[in-house]
């Protein structure tokens, strides 16, 4: 088993699949596919972590895996949805930029990434990519958030950094000490949750929820 | 060891006080328990001064760097006997003043806590203590400006945070400097190290240190606080501020620029000259145009500091060019006044605090007559004023005369450019002197002579006794340090000691000889002289014109009845034909409308306003702040208040460090 | 003997100013007052019940014995006939100037406690004259003191060097001007007129009487010569005896009085041939003079003479 996924580059193909999800939302006009590649990146990251404790073993990377599907993969997703549906905006309908602008410009990014980190960061032995698409990912995120105008794609464009984040931290050191990566998770979903209600509650206040609005609050 | 135990037992009486201050209750007794540990203080500053380094260093290791350190020397125990000497009287002063008060829980735990923090700068042996309790002085210190929680009080307040931090960068940056040729936080450390550090450092951390120390001592042109902070606080605070708070300015400046540092170039001494003269006049000249009597006051804290710094320049001029015994003289008049300063000033606030504790202004176009329902505070106002106004017998005579000995000793420096500028010090000190007096004849006369010009003064009444003894105490010292200068400059010479290695003078008790210069002065014998003759004149009166009656009668008024108090000369008036003459500096602007009832013969009514323009805040100040605020504007446009445009900078920020960083 | 020296100025400074008037009436053509009418001036306020303003207060009736009794103190250090001055080292020419200020901010007290503007007007006047006058004849004074290395009385008096150096006759020329300024003279004030609106010096002395008024005007005469004496002293000191036998004390007193007319004939030339300037012009007067001052000392500093 361990050869077959040596052998294949399993580690590589699934964090591709990451880089790939994190494209395709900044593609997406629909918010709740956007929610969905979100919920597929996460998958792709928990089994990640869950092939790489196998390689090498760990058990406590197991429960990292679990943790992530059911909180990134399921809970938030479920979460962001029910938020989506509430606030009764279906589509990112004016974007700063053409989503065919956004995909190319997603894809410089990557470009930038792999340019600039030409010898790659080889510390855990496991794939040569993991540490700039993690790069990419979170510069992609950023990249959305900057571009959408709904408050719901901000939180989405930051749950896509921290994916990025936790596979940069991850690539590097076999992830950080269990009730590290707990607290950050548990920070992630309160963010999610106050990021949310704040979405519903910027809505009522100003009618919108395009943040461009919020401007008016500067002194 | 002895004077250990009453450093700790002053210590804890100032804590208790704090503590206690709590208690509105128990309101007296704070300010006796501050009484107490300024006097336990005082005693410790005596050992200090005479006993050589009798306080073993405290020392309190937190960490490697943050090592809390507590020491002293003559030139500490000096300041804390001048601290001591007025936290003694504005302590008894303060249980009158405060009763009544508001907030004087608050305010007795900030009084004890700026006197601790006072105390702990000039005991300061290393960096970190020195700029932690500098701070924490600074902080007080704004609390109680604040204090009134007015609109004034607070501009007050934020002007004088801003300046005071300014004042503290420069201080820090200086203290980085020293730190990184020394390679040591303490004091004595730096002293030891200071001939490894080039000329070119040494002239910036003695600029930094003029700048840094400057803002907190209040020298022109970063004054501007001073007129403003002082008055804002409560009469008994200012009293400190302005006699012993802005003097630790002088004290970092003297323990960096003339302890740390060692000799310097002539042109040190040079500066510090023409900035103590600038400042001396320029203080004063404004003072006189102020009719609020506090900021009167407070203006004088300025000029006052120049004298000092006139004293000190004379000292590194002389330093500079070895002449150690001149320099220790010098350096004697410098610290002579910084202490007769610190007596003065705090009674004149005091003064300044009875008579608007009594009438409830600070303007004294509102005041007259004073003299007649506050016979004590208007006795020691105008003992206040002599002193400030250099006459002899008190004094502030003894330490101008000093300086004025110093200057003209400045003819023995080779260069041809102290040879005219030291003379000329001497000028621009006897031009301060008389617009002194110019100005304290306007300050007690306009608000204690004559006839009340408000229904305020009419009805003012005594202060109670606590605060008439706390002005006594000091009015008495002003007297006692004016007819024995011998003795108060054997106080000073342990200081000018370390800092010149010369003790200057022979000592005396209540007389002063310069050798050098073959001067000699005896306030005591010209008080003496002066009570002889006039027995002996009125003794002489009486066999040449025997007894002769006394008819009361009005003041002389032209035949026409009934002098009215809007009739006399007002401040504004007393001050015109000055104001007149200096218009160059005052750039004085005044309004006249009038109204007629048939032009141009019978006018109804006339109405003048007139003001000097500030020219510091207007040509400096303002200019700067203006500019900042442009800057401000244009850097605006960056901080849109758009979410996307801050991520976009991040992303920017993140791709240029990907890019160039790897 | 000598040590009673400053009886000397105490007792002739009427006569002094007697003999400045009747010079003035000389010149103008008038026959004037008798030199001695000064003495009879005083001993008549001395002996005149005195009115008194209810709006003042002990300022004002501790001033006159301050006023007299400083200048009288100011006198003591100074050597007049003789070097044997018993508290020369007590005070010297610095302090001199500041015991005069000391009565000359007490005057201008006593003008501001009656309340009356006239009183305010004159004190304010004073003060203002002042503010020109200190810096002026500080500077005219380093410029002997420097010369001399010292301060001290004794010590600028008794200088070797020979002194009609161009520094010493602008520092003269300067310390002439504060001498006019201080005693209230043309052009600067005018000593005999009372009219309110261009009075100085009687503007502060309006609300006294009596002995009051005789202890002040005492002491202006006191002030005036004490003043003379110390620009002979200072500016032409040959003739100050050092041996203390009675024929060299009575041979320097007759060459002192001899200064001191110059002095007093100079004044009154001065007052007749010049008109009385405008308030606000003095600034010019006395700024000139302090170019006068500052010049003495840069030429002093610079050629050294």
């Amino acid at each position: 088993m361990k050869n077959w996924i040596q052998v294949f580059s399993v580690i590589d193909l699934v964090s591709v699949g990451i880089l790939l999800t994190a494209i395709a939302m900044n593609g997406m006009k629909r918010l709740e596919s956007c929610v969905k590649a979100y919920a597929v990146n996460s998958w792709f990251l928990s089994a990640l972590i869950a092939i790489v404790a196998f390689m090498i073993g760990e058990f406590h990377l197991y429960i990292a895996s679990l943790v992530t599907f059911l909180s990134k993969g399921i809970v938030i997703p479920i979460f962001l949805r029910k938020v989506v549906r509430e606030m009764k905006v279906t589509h990112e309908i004016e974007p700063y930029i053409s989503n065919a602008l956004s995909l190319t410009i997603s894809g410089i990014l990557v470009a930038i990434v792999y340019a600039s980190l030409k010898e790659g960061i080889f510390v855990t032995g496991l794939s040569r990519n993991v540490l700039q698409i993690s790069l990419a990912v979170i510069l992609i995120g950023l990249f959305a958030m900057i571009t959408r105008r709904k408050a719901i794609t901000q939180v989405i464009g930051l749950l896509f950094m921290e994916n990025g984040l936790f596979l940069a931290g991850f690539s590097l050191t076999y992830g950080m000490p269990m009730i590290i990566e707990l607290g950050v998770l548990f920070d992630m979903l309160m963010g999610v949750i106050i990021l949310g209600i704040f979405a519903v509650q910027i809505r009522r206040a100003f009618a919108s929820s395009d943040l461009d609005k919020l401007t008016i609050l500067k002194g | 060891m002895v004077s250990e135990i009453f450093l700790y037992t002053g210590i804890v009486f100032f804590f208790s006080a704090s503590l206690l201050s709590l208690l509105k209750r128990l309101n007296p007794l704070v300010y006796i328990l501050s009484l107490a540990g300024s006097l336990c203080l005082a005693i410790v500053a005596l050992y200090l001064l005479f006993a050589g380094p009798q306080l073993a260093d405290i020392t309190l290791k937190l960490s490697s760097i943050f090592e809390f350190s507590f020491g002293g020397d003559a030139l500490s125990g000096l300041f804390i006997l001048i601290i001591s000497i007025l936290v003694f009287s504005v302590s008894i002063y303060s249980i009158g003043y405060t009763r009544g008060m508001e907030k004087k829980g608050l305010m007795g735990l900030l009084f004890n806590l700026f006197v601790l923090s006072m105390y702990g700068v000039v005991l300061s042996r290393n960096i970190i203590t020195f700029l932690i309790l500098w701070e924490t002085m600074s902080i007080v210190s704004y609390f109680l400006v604040t204090f009134e929680r007015d609109d004034k009080s607070a501009k007050a307040g934020l002007v004088y945070a801003v300046m005071t931090h300014i004042g503290t960068a420069f201080i820090i940056v200086l203290f980085l400097l020293l730190y990184s040729y020394s390679k040591s936080t303490d004091f004595s450390d730096m002293k030891a190290m200071a001939s490894n550090i080039p000329q070119d450092v040494k002239n910036i951390v003695f600029i930094f240190s003029i700048i840094g120390f400057g803002t907190k001592a209040g020298i022109v042109p970063i004054h501007t606080w001073l007129p403003r902070a002082h008055p804002a606080a409560p009469s008994n605070i200012s009293s400190l501020m302005s006699g012993v708070m802005i003097k630790t300015g002088i004290y970092g400046f003297l323990r960096v620029g003339m302890d740390i540092l060692g000799n310097g170039p002539e042109w040190w001494g040079i500066t510090i000259l023409i900035i103590g003269a600038i400042s001396s006049v320029l203080g004063v000249m404004y003072a006189l145009m102020e009719h609020d009597m506090k900021r009167l006051l407070a203006y004088h804290s300025v000029e006052n500091i120049g004298i000092i710094l006139l004293g000190l320049g004379a000292s590194l001029m002389f330093k500079s060019n070895g002449l150690y015994t001149l320099s220790a003289i010098a350096l004697i008049a410098g610290l002579y006044h910084t202490m007769n300063h610190a007596v003065f000033k705090g009674l004149l606030f005091l003064g300044a605090g009875s008579v608007m504790h009594a009438t409830h202004t600070k303007n004294m176009e509102d005041m007259g007559g004073l003299i007649k329902s506050m016979p004590y505070t208007g006795l020691f106002f105008l003992v206040g004023s002599v002193s400030i106004c250099a006459l002899p017998p008190f004094n502030g005579f003894v330490s101008e005369w000093l300086t004025y000995q110093s200057l003209l000793l400045g003819f023995k420096n080779p260069s041809i450019a102290a040879k005219i500028i030291s003379p000329l010090g001497g000028a621009a000190l006897a031009l301060t002197g008389a617009l002194a007096a110019a100005c304290f004849v306007k300050a007690f006369g306009i608000s204690f002579l004559g006839m009340p010009r408000s229904s305020h003064a009419q009805d003012a009444e005594e202060a109670s006794p606590p605060m008439i003894s706390g002005m006594a105490i000091l009015g008495f010292l002003c007297l006692v340090l004016g007819i024995f200068p011998g003795t108060v400059s054997n106080i000073i010479a342990p200081v000018s000691f370390i800092i010149t290695g010369s003790y200057g003078m022979p000592s005396y008790s209540g007389f002063i000889f310069v050798n050098e210069n073959s001067a000699g002065l005896s306030p005591q014998f010209l008080l003496i002289t002066m009570v002889i003759m006039a027995i002996a004149v009125l003794v002489f009166i009486y066999t040449v014109g025997g007894k002769r009656k006394i008819t009361i009668a009005d003041s002389w008024d032209c035949g026409i009845p009934s002098l009215t108090p809007r009739m006399q000369y007002s401040a504004t008036a007393f001050t015109k034909p000055i104001r007149m003459i200096f218009k160059r500096i005052y750039l004085p602007r005044r309004d006249l409308s009038v109204s007629y009832i048939v032009k141009p013969f019978f006018v109804k009514s006339i109405r003048y306003s007139g003001e000097i323009t500030p020219f510091f805040e207007r040509y400096l100040y303002e200019p700067g702040v203006n500019l900042i605020h442009r800057i401000a504007v244009k850097v605006r446009l960056l901080q849109s208040g758009s979410l996307q445009l801050y991520l976009g900078y991040i992303l920017i920020t993140l791709i240029l460090l990907l890019v160039f960083g790897s | 003997m000598e040590y009673l020296q400053f009886l000397i100025i105490i007792i002739l400074s009427p006569l002094v100013n007697g003999i400045i008037k009747k010079l003035k009436a000389n010149m103008q053509g008038r026959v004037g007052p008798g030199i001695l009418q000064p003495y009879f001036d005083l001993t008549r306020l001395f002996k005149k019940d005195m009115v008194v303003s209810h709006v003042t207060s002990w300022v004002s009736r501790l001033t006159p014995y301050i006023v007299f009794s400083s200048t009288v103190a100011a006198t003591m250090v100074v050597p007049v006939v003789s070097n044997n001055v018993a508290f020369s080292t007590m005070a010297d020419l610095i302090a001199i100037v500041y015991i005069l200020g000391l009565g000359r901010f007490f005057m201008a007290l006593g003008g501001l406690d009656a309340g009356t503007a006239f009183g305010g007007e004159g004190s304010s006047r004073e003060v203002t004259v002042a503010v020109l006058v200190e810096p002026m004849m500080m500077l005219a004074l380093f410029t002997p003191a420097i010369s001399a290395g010292s301060t001290n009385l004794l010590k600028v008096s008794g200088q070797e060097v020979a002194l009609y150096t161009p520094s010493h006759l602008l520092a003269f020329s300067a310390f002439l001007v504060a001498i006019i300024a201080e005693t209230g003279r043309i052009p600067v004030d005018n000593p005999d007129t009372h009219l309110e609106l261009t009075m100085i010096h009687e503007g502060m002395l309006l609300e006294y009487s009596g002995r009051y008024l005789a202890l002040m005007e005492w002491a202006h005469y006191i002030k005036q010569m004490l003043l003379f004496t110390l620009a002979v002293d200072i500016f032409f000191p040959a003739g100050i005896t050092s041996s203390g036998d009675p024929l060299s004390i009575v041979i320097s007193t007759g060459i002192y009085l001899l200064k001191v007319l110059f002095m007093a004939f100079l004044m009154a030339t001065i007052e007749s041939t010049r008109a009385k300037m405008r308030f606000f012009q003095l600034p010019s007067l006395l700024g000139g003079a302090f170019v006068l001052a500052l010049l003495s000392l840069l030429s002093y500093v610079m050629m050294g003479r």
